[in-house]
């Protein structure tokens, strides 16, 4: 310790202590002198010795190198700008990809203390839910003693007087705005007052929902509205940042005591049988598996009370709730993670044959500086620390670009107010490393090349192009296989009629109704409907073509895991959906066991036999084909492996049942006065109505807009990958000046000397392409799985992908190749 | 001459007192009945490296000359090394004598 105080002390005072050796080695020289005959070294040299004792010579050597490097950049500007923006933008992608990330993943809620925030979920022997009963919830809050507060939310759709469709509202606990530290934007937020019995029904507006359907208007606070068609005062409006627990923000929030006054038939407060999403703050020296312990021993407790309603063994499992939950966007940013470092991958491959080059011009100087006593290891450090120059420069570039580039991204997405694009430490070491990576791959293999001075071999610089060929490669053919699948979405017939349907939706069950009930209610509501002029047909669906709720069951068809669309529906709905009959007959009303299969399905389950009168198992049930239907990717637009199978829906589904009607003309003028039928039946419920030709355009933007994303990220990596050919080829014909020339003297033609320029290069871009096939063969099998469902062996991507590339790299390298041809043979045989 | 070696004549030959560089030199030409020549090219990077390790300090004296000059000055620490690497050395050569005798 002490040892190394005085190593810093000799390095804040190394020019004193250097001026003192010299005084002393003078001293001793003299004395030498007069006392004869010591032969004497060179007494700087010996002095550099001496100093390296203190430990601080390498200091002194990066400083040298350092300010080498700012000369030698200095020298060639243009190539240092070049180098910089490649890297920067390379860099620039990760860090973009990586902020997002961090923001949606890695950095907690803005709320208070998210370390302290679990959330729970139900778990038993086989059996687990992400919901907790309300009544249980209320148990645990009023005995747990390890949390030191318990928090609940549920979300429902309440319609609103005047607004077309139904808004979200979360109900939650009284105690969860105070809890999360949130602030009013206006008015006040829920106070335990609020949940008290006798208190009026109060809300707090969500700030995007008043800004949008209120104007921003701070006077409607203290006014009311009509909920579910009951009033409620507006008691104020939240924080504009505020983002809530489960990273979307509703337009309306409730109470969760209010939950059976706006939804008629609500048996949230009442019994077990639904249910809500359920945090608890750890309370002060409380540790999450203190917790657990505490809930488990107080679940089997309540279980005493209600043997049916609480599981055997049932435990609840707290998970870190201070994040936004990420349910099945992890692949997303896998794929684009994979994405953005293959741009970092061109990016680099391109910058090291950058430096190779110019590795051939500083052959000299570096023959210069050897000569006069650099050793290798000492022109590798210098060279090396020129790259690590240019790789902070292009880190600080790149977070730059990167946080600017997810600003635009999040303002052109209208991404949640609360995410922070601002780079935090995480991005800023994200940065750094991926600077400190690439300047390790694209300076240290160049470095070493050049100072053992064998820039011949060009063996480094075709693995820099190969690697830069195959990434750029990659990016376009995945680019490729999404627009392409965009095209097939938006093009191809998706198999059932869209064009003239209007779909209306009164979620029954969210609202109390019983399977008796929800009968009737449907029974008008069809009455109702089948009497507006221009309704040519009519029928029900449980789940409605391109909306969120689906049903399937997995299935091995070929080997393959494959997900079998359940449409549970009435014998009407084929004919509805103009989805043809393609064999066999149709369900008929009173068969439960038949159903009908789509073709696609019939093809892959029953490839050698007749599909007819074939038993299909699912769940417990057995099943008979009766018919068999084309192909309808009502569920799975972009997918063309989706396949379908239709049976009857049962009586415990009408519930859950949705209205689709076919009209003769343009649904637009019809909508109307299905809002108004669908309004009339029930003053508490206001069904959703929406034209399904709407869905199908928006279902088709999404998909367009993902090929887009990916179009923009592969030609960026193609143009830095036709600058890396370009700047190999204006190079290669450099040093092949001499040879061009004596060649040209001999008569040879343009295109003899093309071809031999060519040939070097041919071995390299065909290996890059092969790589690249197969890579992009690879990473189209994940997509696949994950995304739009597109189609792996898509030789149309492939070839025009292909074909793009050469051509781009052909036209760069011909660019520089042209000077090659006007070499004039006199002039090439006279340089040197 | 081994570097450590160099490193406990120094430590040694500061024992009496205080002394420069040269003089350092000297003594130690003397002192082995001149067999020892000790360079200057070693002399001070062994010096720089034990008044790193804090063995001997520096101050700046007169000389027999009337010159500006250094002078070394051994410290507890250094009195500690010395006698800890005097004692590994007569124990080393002791052994490596008993071998080359014994072979």
């Amino acid at each position: 310790m002490r040892e190394l105080l005085r190593r810093i002390h000799y390095l804040l005072n190394r020019r004193r202590f250097d001026d003192e050796l010299k005084e002393e080695m003078a001293f001793h020289r003299e004395m030498a002198d007069t006392h004869g005959g010591v032969p004497l070294g060179d007494a700087l040299r010996l002095r550099e010795d001496s100093r390296e004792a203190w430990g601080v010579m390498w200091l002194d050597r990066f400083g040298q190198d350092l300010r080498y490097a700012f000369q030698a950049m200095r020298r060639s500007p243009g190539f240092t700008a070049a180098a910089v923006l490649v890297l920067a933008v390379g860099i620039g992608a990760t860090v973009a990809a990586f902020s997002a990330f961090n923001m949606a993943a890695l950095r907690p809620l803005p709320v208070r203390d998210p370390e302290t925030i679990l959330r729970f979920q139900r778990h038993a022997p086989g059996r687990t839910s992400t919901e907790v009963p309300y009544r249980a919830v209320a148990f645990y809050r009023e005995h747990a003693r390890t949390l030191s507060a318990v928090l609940a939310q549920t979300a429902s759709s309440l319609s609103l007087k005047g607004a077309e469709r139904s808004p979200s509202t979360f109900f939650v606990t009284a105690n969860f705005f105070d809890e999360l530290g949130a602030r009013p934007g206006h008015g006040r937020l829920f106070t335990a007052d609020d949940a008290r019995p006798d208190a009026p029904p109060a809300v707090v507006l969500g700030h995007g929902f008043w800004a949008s359907h209120f104007g921003s208007d701070p006077s409607v606070v203290g006014t009311s509205a009509h909920l579910n068609g009951k009033a409620v005062t507006i008691i104020g409006v939240v924080a504009r940042e505020f983002s809530g627990l489960a990273g979307d923000a509703p337009a309306f929030w409730a109470l969760v005591e209010h939950h059976g006054y706006f939804v008629h038939g609500s048996r949230l407060l009442t019994d077990f049988s639904s249910g809500v999403t359920m945090w608890g703050r750890l309370g002060p020296g409380a540790s999450p598996q203190m917790a657990e312990a505490e809930l488990a021993a107080l679940a089997a407790e309540l279980r005493r009370q209600h043997p049916g309603d609480i599981w055997e063994d049932e435990r609840l499992l707290g998970e870190p709730g201070g994040y936004a939950p990420l349910t099945g966007a992890t692949s997303m940013f896998a794929l684009v993670g994979a994405l953005v470092l293959l741009i970092l991958a061109v990016a680099c491959g391109n910058l090291g044959s950058l430096l190779l080059a110019r590795g051939a011009s500083r052959r000299r100087e570096m023959a210069l500086r050897s000569a006069i006593g650099a050793g290798t290891g000492r022109l590798i450090r210098q060279l090396f620390t020129e790259s690590l120059v240019l790789a902070v420069m292009g880190c600080l570039g790149g977070l730059a670009l990167g946080s600017l580039v997810l600003k635009g991204i999040m303002v052109s997405t209208e991404a949640p107010p609360w995410l922070d694009p601002t780079p935090d430490w995480r991005v800023v070491t994200f940065a750094i490393a991926m600077g400190f990576l690439s300047s390790v791959l694209f300076g240290l293999a160049p470095a070493l090349q050049i100072a053992r001075q064998k820039q011949k071999k060009t063996v480094g610089r075709t693995m820099l192009i190969g690697v830069q060929v195959a990434s750029s490669c990659v990016l376009l053919i995945v680019a490729g296989l999404l627009v392409r699948a965009a095209e097939r979405a938006a093009s191809t017939d998706p198999g059932f009629e869209y064009e003239h349907v209007i779909v209306v939706e009164p979620s029954l069950s969210e609202h109390g109704y019983t399977a008796a009930r929800a009968r009737t209610y449907i029974q008008d509501l069809s009455a109702r409907l089948r009497g507006i002029a221009g309704v040519e047909d009519l029928s029900l669906t449980s789940t409605p073509p391109l909306g969120d709720r689906r049903m399937t069951s997995p299935r091995q068809l070929d080997g393959r895991a494959l997900d079998v669309y359940i449409h549970q529906v009435d014998p009407q709905y084929l004919t509805t959906m103009k989805i043809p009959l393609l064999r066999g007959r149709n369900l008929i009303e009173g068969d439960d066991r038949g159903v009908v299969v789509s073709e696609s399905l019939a093809r892959r389950n029953w490839p050698d036999r007749d599909p007819l009168g074939q038993p299909f198992k699912t769940g417990n049930e057995a099943l008979t084909v009766v018919g068999i239907a084309g192909n309808a990717r009502s569920l799975a637009l972009g997918d063309p492996d989706a396949v379908e199978l239709y049976r009857l829906a049962r009586e415990r589904d009408l519930t859950e049942m949705t209205v689709v009607a076919r009209t003769s003309g343009p649904t637009e003028a019809l909508a109307p006065a299905f809002s108004a039928a669908a309004n009339g039946i029930d003053p508490n419920l206001r069904p959703r109505v929406h034209l399904l030709k709407d869905q199908f355009h928006q279902n088709v933007r999404e998909i367009e807009r993902g090929a887009l994303a990916v179009s923009v990220l592969g030609v960026i990596a193609l143009a830095v990958a036709c600058l890396g050919v370009l700047g190999l080829v204006a190079y290669s014909v450099a040093q092949h000046t001499k040879e061009i020339g004596i060649r040209m003297a001999l008569g040879a033609r343009p295109g003899h000397i093309l071809a031999s320029l060519s040939s070097q290069f041919r071995g390299t871009i065909i290996g890059g392409l092969v790589l690249g096939v197969l890579g992009a063969a690879g990473l189209a099998q994940l997509l696949r799985r994950e995304l739009y469902g597109l189609s792996t062996i898509d030789p149309i991507a492939y070839i025009s992908a292909i074909i793009l590339f050469l051509i781009a790299v052909g036209l760069a390298a011909l660019w520089p190749a042209r000077r090659a041809l006007r070499v004039d043979p006199l002039v090439a045989l006279r340089c040197d | 001459m081994p570097s450590g070696a160099l490193v406990l004549l120094i430590l040694r030959v500061l024992r009496s007192g205080p002394l420069h560089g040269y003089a350092i030199a000297q003594r130690i030409h003397t002192l082995s009945s001149d067999a020892l020549r000790v360079e200057e090219g070693s002399l001070y990077p062994a010096l720089q490296k034990i008044l790193l390790k804090g063995w001997v300090t520096a101050a700046w004296g007169t000389s027999e000359t009337h010159r500006k000059v250094r002078f070394y000055t051994l410290t507890r620490n250094g009195m500690k090394q010395l006698e800890a690497e005097a004692a590994q050395y007569d124990r080393q050569t002791r052994a490596i004598q008993t071998i080359l005798r014994s072979a």
